[in-house]
């Protein structure tokens, strides 16, 4: 991993006998993104809080760019954006009002303070809405306006607790898109959000936390290689084939064989005569590369007739599930 | 911290056209522009909420219509006291200036204290406090920024009534040194009501207990302003009849009576916004050093203030007042200070033990229940060396209520901590009100029914020496009774309590001094 701006070491929060964050422990590179997921209460916006110096935890410590959330909060909030999961907008601002006000709350001055005002408007492309009251934006612009916000005085690592939350389909994706953005621009991100796939799209790395305590933390890829010993294949034939399923559990490795998919009518190779039974089995194999090829080659040898031979990856939302109880404190 | 300085980033490959450190770019150079250029950066002497407040201001409809009817009464006002002149009278300029004092009042009392609550009210109940609280500013800032915001919106008000006050002069029966003393007086209250309507915003939490505290706050100043009152005297009597004509001790000491009246108010102000602060701030920072700080000053100026009254005017009685006040500062505070919390937030404990060597001449000012309580007796002690200095034939009843305070704050807390350590302070001083409000009518009820008399005898008797109101109003039939055991061991129990609170928080924060 590069630099490490963001390390979080025995993170401990609690509140009365609700352990909130207990011995939490991540650290995130330069430039990198990482996806902070967890059913409700699971502690994730207490860390965030924490991190955004809101809050004070108990035990640990955090050092972002190499200052203690504890100690220098000053130093933090100058290196650190937060957006939290509302927009937190003011009546009568225009939206260039609303960043020229955070940009001298960031302690910006002079032509550094216009100069990063008109930046971020024309890098979030917000030209247009530049003397609109931010009162009046849609949830989309709003969101964009806070991301600017959080941005505005150039901080090193970005924190946004459900950036992405009530947005529709196009806001997500410009959302997206700047958040790979700044990441190339060499920000730091640590982002929460309950759409599992577009965590998938947008972030390095995702930490799983549950119950305040950290259950998983990688790539994805590498999350589900440690879940998951065995492979999950399908094979999909052309006509359904009773055989199939006997054949399949006596080759070595293999097992929960079960139906997947469609289900369809038709006469077997060897000439029977079936119906209602899927073509496509899926069944685990506890094996490598080479286990995978020499069934698949014995599968054609027997005279099945495949119309697919599949391996299946595990997404984010299967991790979660799997990793997560779905325990709330 | 420059722009520049802390966005560093590498050209990666793929990323969009616009940076986000782009080239300093040409500003523009007309000479409009270069004005206005020089006006954005003056205002960067401001503070940023100053500048956002005013902004919202200008854009507000409550200030602009409340600017206009002001206008619209000056106006009213002045043609009016135009035609009265016009009839031979020499003296319409005093009542077109209370006229107009009346509605510069009713605008600074009423309608901008309820835009600072507005204010504050808004960034809790629109959750922008937190957006804030990341940024450099701190909450003081916050609060400082607000009520400078409100100065801003009265002096502009104020501006806009100066050529109808001009008016009032210019028709004769006023002076000039009555209007500025009359005006500054009205300014300074609205301000201090600004500054209040801004700590009661910082109370509430939720939008009922928002609309609850604004009626609240409106009731008082209905009381306070109402008729009759000392801030009502205050303001309107300059303007009626010149500042030496307010009351009788104005007469003498008219300007010893003001400045006094002047620096408790600066004083008390200064202590409403730090309080606000102390609302406002996250419950993981250092929330009582400056309040202490804050009220240790306005007890200095109390105490100071009478002092100096007592030797070099000519008004008599100074120390009672002083005594009074002194001890009505140290009831209250002591019910704050020694109530607290003993454990601290690791930033605080980590910020105390980093101090320098020097700081142990002032830990009585760090958080903790422990240390409030050497602080209310460092100042009762100074109380008490003040009352000495002035006149030794009141130092017993204030040696003797200082007692009570021990005993009625100490108690409490010392009890309740035993029972449950990590108990809220808000119950501890609930209970201290109770078991004020205990001996206040226990006494007179035990007696009732035990005695089982016809008639309810409520003649000071020695029953009532638990009663620390009573105790003190009697404090010359106590004197000629020699009715000192009680109030004595009352005394004791009390500074033995606050000692035994010393040794807990000295523990507490050896041993848990996490929160």
């Amino acid at each position: 991993m590069s630099e490490a701006v963001l390390q979080v070491e025995g993170l401990v929060r609690h509140f009365n006998d609700v352990h909130a964050v207990d011995d939490v422990t991540f650290s995130v590179g330069r430039g990198q993104v990482l996806g902070f997921i967890g059913p409700n209460g699971a502690g994730k916006t207490t860390t965030m809080r924490i991190l955004a110096t809101l809050d004070v935890p108990q035990g640990g410590d955090a050092r972002i760019a190499g200052y203690s959330v504890v100690e220098q909060p000053d130093k933090v909030r100058r290196v650190t954006g937060f957006m939290p999961d509302y927009a937190g907008v003011y009546a009568n601002t225009t939206v260039f009002e609303y960043l020229d006000f955070f940009a001298r709350a960031g302690g910006l001055h002079g032509a550094a303070r216009r100069q990063a005002v008109d930046t971020i408007v024309e890098f979030m492309v917000l030209g247009d809405l530049r003397e609109r009251q931010v009162e009046g934006l849609s949830k989309g612009m709003k969101q964009r306006v806070a991301l600017g916000r959080a941005l505005i005085h150039g901080p090193q690592l970005l924190i946004l607790d459900e950036p992405a939350a009530n947005l529709d389909p196009r806001a997500r994706i410009e959302f997206r898109t700047l958040i790979r953005e700044l990441a190339a621009d060499g920000k730091t991100i640590l982002l929460s959000s309950h759409i599992l796939t577009e965590l998938t799209e947008m972030c390095d790395t995702v930490t799983v936390i549950e119950k305040g305590k950290i259950l998983a933390s990688g790539t994805v890829r590498d999350i589900v290689d440690g879940l998951r010993q065995r492979r999950m294949l399908s094979v999909r034939l052309a006509t359904p084939d009773p055989r199939l399923e006997r054949f399949l559990l006596e080759q070595p490795g293999v097992v929960g064989v079960h139906e997947a998919g469609d289900v369809a009518s038709g006469v077997s190779p060897a000439g029977d005569v079936v119906s209602g039974m899927s073509r496509t089995l899926r069944f685990e194999l506890d094996g490598d590369d080479q286990a995978q090829v020499q069934l698949m080659a014995r599968l054609i040898a027997a005279g099945f007739p495949i119309l697919e031979f599949s391996a299946h990856s595990a997404g984010l939302e299967d991790v979660f599930i799997e990793i997560t109880k779905g325990r709330v404190q | 911290m420059e722009y520049g300085d802390t966005i560093s980033i590498e050209e990666p490959a793929g990323s969009r056209s616009v940076r986000l450190q782009p080239d300093p770019a040409p500003e523009a150079t007309s000479r409009v522009a270069t004005l206005l250029r020089r006006f954005d950066d003056l205002s960067d002497r401001l503070s940023p909420i100053v500048v956002k407040e005013v902004r919202q201001i200008v854009c507000g409809r409550e200030f602009n219509y409340s600017f206009m009817v002001s206008l619209v009464i000056g106006l009213l006002v002045a043609f009016f006291g135009a035609a009265n002149a016009s009839s031979g009278s020499g003296t319409t300029g005093q009542g077109v200036f209370t006229a107009l004092t009346a509605c510069l009042a009713l605008l600074g009392i009423g309608i901008v204290p309820f835009g600072a609550f507005s204010a504050l009210r808004s960034e809790r109940l629109e959750q922008t406090m937190d957006l804030i609280t990341v940024t450099t500013l701190t909450a003081r800032k916050v609060i400082v920024g607000k009520l400078l915001a409100q100065a801003v919106k009265l002096a502009t008000l104020f501006a806009g009534m100066a050529p109808f006050v001009a008016t009032s002069f210019l028709l004769g029966g006023i002076d000039f040194v009555t209007i500025v003393v009359s005006l500054a007086m009205v300014f300074l209250v609205s301000l201090w009501v600004c500054a209040a309507a801004l700590l009661v915003s910082s109370l509430a939490k939720t939008r009922g207990m928002s609309g609850a505290l604004l009626a609240g706050g409106v009731l008082v100043l209905l009381l306070l302003f109402g008729g009759g009152t000392i801030i009502n005297r205050l303001m309107f009597g300059l303007a009626r009849g010149g500042v030496v004509s307010i009351g009788i001790p104005f007469r003498a000491d008219g300007w010893w009576a003001l400045a006094i009246g002047v620096t408790l108010g600066a004083l008390s102000l200064v202590n409403l916004m730090l309080l606000a602060e102390n609302r406002l701030s996250s419950p993981v920072e250092n929330k009582s050093t400056a309040l202490r700080i804050g009220f240790f000053v306005q007890f200095l100026a109390i105490i100071g203030g009478f002092t100096a009254v007592a030797h070099f005017s000519s008004l008599p009685g100074a120390v009672e007042p002083m005594a009074v006040f002194g001890l009505l500062h140290l009831s209250i505070v002591a019910a704050f200070t020694v109530t607290e919390d003993f454990p601290v937030s690791r930033r605080v404990l980590r910020h105390i033990q980093t101090a320098s060597r020097w700081s142990p001449l002032w830990t009585i000012l760090w958080p903790g229940g422990g240390r409030g309580a050497a602080y209310v007796l460092f100042q009762m002690v100074l109380l008490i060396v003040a009352v000495r200095l002035v006149s030794t034939r009141e130092v017993g009843w204030v040696v003797a209520a200082c007692g009570y305070i021990c005993l009625f704050t100490g108690a409490p807390a010392v009890l309740l901590r035993l029972v449950r350590p990590r108990i809220s302070a808000f119950y501890i001083r609930v209970a201290i009100l109770v078991l004020l409000s205990a001996s206040l009518v226990l006494p007179d009820v035990l007696y009732y029914i035990v005695a089982q008399e016809n008639g309810f005898n409520l003649l000071y008797s020695t029953r009532h020496l638990i009663n620390p109101l009573r105790t003190i109003a009697n404090w010359s039939i106590v004197e000629a009774r020699g009715l000192y055991l009680m109030p004595a061991l009352v005394g004791v129990m009390g500074v033995l309590l606050y000692a035994r609170l010393m040794v807990m928080n000295r523990r507490t924060s050896r041993t848990a001094p996490l929160s």
